[in-house]
């Protein structure tokens, strides 16, 4: 990498992609609540508002629905807007516009437009916004083919993702863990890209595969360094994309290690784990598991409030310890 | 019938001369002519659908011509329109080719939508159409969002957005109005107000007697026209285009108008009377526009033989293009859901 | 032209209709747009309208007939035309086509006498091997949750049964893969997890065998231990695991350990990597082995430790645990000390692999640091052209922790250099 490096956190990191897209591209534009002189709930917008102005970055009103159908008709007609939630729980009011049409115009018109527009949303929990103000949608929306959804676990790759989906001309969803925003990371300088299907093996291994993004990349990261002290030796997978999902590089791992633990932060029931467990038991790692394929979800039941409870109710680096270790040593 | 305050009366008489001014003679009978040609692709997709030949359901706008191809009148190909789950009206009006939206309607590779989308997403691009729509009011924030593009890009086109009376009671009519009208957009909302959802009438579902009124909650003027009606119709959105043009901002067009078949081919009619089905009959758009055009001598009644036979025509070449089309391959299924030129 | 009479569809899901009643007989006058006959749906009774006015002919409907949509079930003749029978028009509507189901990619696994039998545990991964060596699942007994048959069981019972007086090294495969297998084998006072951090750089797929040396780790000592006898068991080790080929990379004396067996098995080792081997010379640093062999603590471990190296590194403390581990177990202490009296007595080593070395003509790479404080580096001096030598700077004993990176790429190239040459 040429460019200097600088120490960005992961807002920063956002916030730079953002300028660098405005000051690159006329076509593209802001949208949010709250995104102007506010600088964004999670201040990843900042000060953009003074140095791009209003028309550029825009304060919507209180509208989900109406602002994502916006921008699907302003992406349809030669821009490329892109809109923040301001948390991921909110775009379950804009469902119709993302999934009924964004989704779904360029096939139903038989590929005759597309729609190049950005979604970001805040994600996750462990700041105490409690149930409405704290979910993991993510597998929803890798559900529905036509968009592209993405989950970056560091500043370098949610610069690096945001640039990449800006220039993608159909619909990305970007979800950024909010405990995420304040963490720091090396992010060059300039313009750059990172895939927007592909998984970043984090820590190579020989005894187990970890599966995870977002925050559980770094917990699960956090787990490898314990469990090399018991001498299981963690291989770690930040999937990055979850639609698609990079199944080779996870096969390739499975095939390595033999043993396979999905950790995510939705719910455990019907979620990515449960995708890439399947997926891995019908391709061709099937015949190198030598465990069974093991998930580390979100609790059933909504975000809970009290700080206890809520860390209770999603996977915690001792949870990854444990679990990894079990399997490790065949005891699963 | 229609209710109309006077001041709006003496307008609309206004704007029904000031239209035979402004669309040449040339215009106006292309207008007739798309109207018989949307008349005479209603009545052919209703054909196919009662014969087993076509696939799923669809929506006629038979009594509703007037209004589309009023609106589209005063439309370029540089605008952009949205249109309902009713839309092939819109498609025609705004120049669409009937053998591709025939092929469309039969499930063809060659129909715009490559057999994907079917009548209710029938879209043609090129000439601003973005498309029919199968969401009850999803198209409306799409038209501002087409809206606010135009206004960025300086390119002075506008937006329209067609949506029927159900929709009126959707959050996003509510969430697009307000937002076009704080941003001052070029957008123009056309309500054809056809009197009845699938089977709720506007007067039970809607807690004002006209759509037009709650333009004021929205800070933009509403008018209510005679949706069967073709120069009032296009007399009435030309006000809104130009304004729209001007920078002005948006514009509320309630078009009253009616639907003299069922919702679609499985409505049974059970919610409204034969009476009222036949008293809207005799005031069938077509019948109007042409008398008034042979009154004021722009059409001879020839001419107006000569313009149905060339619709039989086109719709027959149209019906054998697309019976002649091959499916989409099953192959090639999941091909359009992406781009495949991913930077 | 006559106007056909259809039996319309009504429902979006259609086919069929069945026919009630006419309102009017043949050759009845109809007028467009009144009711000309009665269908029944599965919902209700409808009226269907006439199409157009004029005369009703050529009728074929029958109350009680079952039609399909589209069926011409009449006709309706202007009051001049003149009328001609017309034979019924067959139904034109074509039955939208039935995809054929796909056959699919079937993996097929053929049926064997390995097959899961009612109640039987197994992995996918030990069912294949199982499949693959021709063991028999039933008579395997699992070590996994439930008596769950996993991959180690199955490499278990290749082992024959150990000979008498024997006792079997403790081996593990650290990963599974394609191609020949790594064969790992580490030096005095170590045990097999001390390669772990040098194996999870390694980037290919290929397996991965490490052994206990005899009286280190889980290997028990038996029998004499004199070098000759440990690099015999090490030999049976291998064939127990089914080793016919491999790339040997050895620590030390796990060096020269490899160095000997390679000499005196032709055709078994594929390549050589030996990093910092004994054998090559007589020195060893004998305080060090002293010193190393009598601390118990960490205080009087932590000085000979950082002797193994040159420089801190990551992995001292990592050593530290690991060797304090071994001394918590007296018979590995003991076992340790005669091994140590026996080939480094007297501060010499007490045998060499120069001869073996020489006669090899498969890929063979020396690696040492230039500090190395146990065994010189210079021992490497005098080796056969065809001997690759690498001499690390800044690095003592352990060039697999100080220079992991190097050190991996050079066992692989290694590895990739004698496949090539043994498949040419």
């Amino acid at each position: 990498m040429d460019a200097p490096v600088r120490e960005l956190t992961f807002a920063q990191a956002i916030q730079d992609a953002l300028a660098i897209a405005l000051k690159e591209d006329e076509r593209v534009f802001l949208m949010g609540e709250d995104i102007g002189v506010y600088g964004g709930a999670f201040q990843v917008t900042g000060d953009l508002v003074e140095r791009f102005g209003e028309e550029r970055v825009m304060d919507t009103p209180i509208s989900e629905l109406g602002a994502a159908g916006v921008a699907v008709g302003a992406a349809l007609t030669g821009t490329r807007p892109i809109l923040e939630f301001q948390f991921s729980d909110f775009s379950m009011l804009a469902m119709e516009q993302i999934v009924n049409q964004a989704a779904k115009l360029r096939y139903m018109l038989g590929g005759a437009v597309s729609v190049p527009l950005v979604f970001r949303m805040p994600t996750g929990s462990g700041l105490g916004g409690a149930a409405q103000h704290s979910q993991s949608l993510e597998a929803w929306f890798a559900h529905v083919p036509g968009l592209k959804v993405v989950e970056p676990s560091t500043p370098h790759d949610a610069k690096g993702l945001l640039l990449a989906a800006v220039a993608d001309p159909d619909p990305v969803l970007i979800f950024e863990h909010k405990l995420l925003y304040k963490m720091s990371g090396p992010v060059p300088e300039g313009p750059y890209t990172v895939p927007l299907d592909k998984a970043e093996i984090r820590r190579s291994g020989g005894d187990v595969t970890i599966v995870a993004s977002a925050i559980m990349s770094l917990r699960a990261l956090e787990a490898a360094k314990v469990l090399a002290e018991q001498e299981v030796d963690a291989e770690v997978i930040d999937l990055r994309a979850l639609r698609p999902l990079d199944m080779a590089t996870i096969k390739s791992s499975v095939k390595k290690t033999t043993r396979l633990l999905c950790v995510y932060e939705g719910v455990k029931t019907l979620g990515l784990g449960a995708e890439i467990s399947a997926a891995i038991a019908e391709s061709e790692a099937f015949d190198y598991l030598d465990a069974p394929t093991i998930r580390l979800g979100g609790a059933e039941s909504p975000i809970p409030y009290s700080p206890g409870l809520e860390k209770a109710a999603v996977p915690q680096v001792a949870d990854i310890v444990e679990a990894a270790a079990k399997l490790a040593r065949g005891r699963i | 019938m229609n209710d109309k305050a006077t001041a709006g009366a003496a307008r609309t008489a206004a704007n029904r001369s000031a239209i035979y001014d402004r669309l040449s003679v040339d215009e106006l009978r292309e207008a007739l002519r798309k109207m018989h040609l949307i008349r005479r692709f209603e009545e052919s997709a209703e054909d196919a659908y009662v014969r087993g030949l076509s696939y799923g359901t669809m929506h006629l706008s038979i009594g509703q011509e007037a209004t589309a191809v009023g609106v589209c009148a005063t439309l370029t190909d540089a605008d952009t329109i949205t249109s309902t789950h009713r839309g092939h009206g819109h498609c025609i009006a705004k120049g669409a080719d009937v053998a591709r939206m025939y092929a469309e309607f039969l499930g063809k590779e060659t129909g715009y939508c490559r057999g994907r989308g079917g009548s209710m997403h029938i879209a043609d691009p090129s000439k601003g159409n973005l498309g029919a729509n199968g969401i009850v009011g999803g198209g409306i924030p799409i038209a501002v969002g087409a809206a606010l593009s135009a206004k960025k890009r300086k390119t002075g086109a506008v937006a329209v957005s067609f949506f029927g009376d159900g929709a009126n009671n959707e959050g996003a009519f509510h969430e697009s109005l307000n937002i076009a009208s704080i941003w001052k957009l070029p957008v123009v909302f056309v309500c054809e107000n056809n009197q009845y959802g699938m089977s709720m009438s506007a007067e039970r579902s809607t807690a004002v007697k006209d759509v037009a009124a709650r333009a004021s909650a929205y800070a933009m003027p509403g008018v209510i026209v005679d949706g069967n009606n073709f120069a009032e119709v296009a007399g009435t959105t030309f006000e809104a285009v130009d304004r729209a043009r001007r920078g002005e901002g948006p514009t509320l067009i309630e078009a009253k108008t009616y639907r003299t078949r069922g919702h679609s081919r499985s409505d049974r009619n059970r919610y409204r009377t034969k009476e009222e089905i036949e008293a809207w009959k005799r005031r069938d758009p077509i019948l109007l526009f042409e008398a008034e055009l042979e009154a004021l001598g722009l059409v001879l009644r020839d001419e107006a033989d000569a313009m149905r036979a060339s619709v039989e025509n086109e719709m027959a070449a149209a019906i054998a293009f697309a019976t002649a089309s091959a499916a989409p391959s099953p192959a090639e299924v999941t091909r359009y859901v992406y781009s495949d030129e991913a930077i | 032209m006559a106007t056909e009479v259809i039996l319309p569809r009504v429902d979006m899901d259609m086919t069929s209709g069945k026919f009630s009643q006419w309102f009017f007989q043949e050759g009845a006058r109809v007028e467009k747009g009144e009711p000309l006959f009665e269908i029944e749906t599965d919902k209700a009774a409808m009226e269907v309208d006439a199409p157009a006015s004029g005369v009703l002919r050529g009728v074929t409907a029958k109350p009680g007939d079952e039609l399909p949509v589209g069926s011409v079930i009449g006709w309706i003749y202007a009051p001049e035309e003149k009328y001609e029978t017309r034979p019924v028009l067959a139904k034109t509507a074509s039955e939208p086509q039935r995809i054929a189901p796909s056959s699919g990619e079937a993996t097929h696994r053929e049926k064997t006498s390995t097959e899961a039998s009612p109640g039987l545990r197994a992995t996918p991964m030990a069912r294949r091997l199982a499949r693959e060596r021709g063991v028999d699942l039933k008579e395997v007994s699992g070590s996994g949750p439930n008596g769950r048959v996993q991959a180690r069981d199955i490499a278990a019972t290749e082992r024959p049964p150990a000979a008498a007086g024997r006792a079997p090294l403790h081996s593990v495969w650290l990963r599974q893969g394609q191609g020949a297998p790594f064969v790992f084998l580490h030096g005095f006072g170590a045990d097999l997890n001390a390669w772990r951090p040098l194996i999870g750089v390694l980037s290919v797929a290929r397996p991965i065998l490490a052994l206990d040396l005899p009286g280190h780790g889980k290997s028990a000592l038996a029998g004499a231990v004199d070098f000759e006898t440990i690099v015999g068991a090490v030999e049976a080790s291998l064939k127990d695991n089914g080793i016919g080929v491999g790339h040997f990379v050895g620590h030390s004396l796990g060096g020269a350990i490899a160095g000997a067996i390679a000499g005196r098995r032709p055709g078994l080792a594929r390549s050589l990597t030996l990093i910092s081997p004994a054998g090559l010379g007589p020195e060893i640093n004998d305080a060090f082995r002293a010193g190393f062999l009598q601390a118990r603590a960490e205080e009087t471990l932590a000085p000979w430790v950082r002797l193994l190296t040159s420089g801190e590194t990551a992995y001292q403390s990592a050593m530290m645990k690991t060797t304090l581990r071994q001394r918590a177990d007296p018979r590995l202490v003991i076992g340790q000390e005669r091994i140590a009296a026996s080939i480094f007595g007297g501060g010499a080593q007490a045998f060499s692999i120069r001869e073996s070395l020489e006669r090899l003509t498969v890929p063979v790479k020396v690696i040492f640091g230039r500090d190395d404080q146990i065994i010189p580096a210079r021992h490497a001096r005098g080796l056969a052209g065809a001997v690759a030598l690498h001499l690390f700077a800044h690095v003592g004993h352990m060039p697999h922790f100080e220079a992991q990176a190097a050190v991996a790429r050079l066992i692989e190239e290694a590895a990739a250099a004698g496949d090539a040459l043994s498949s040419s």
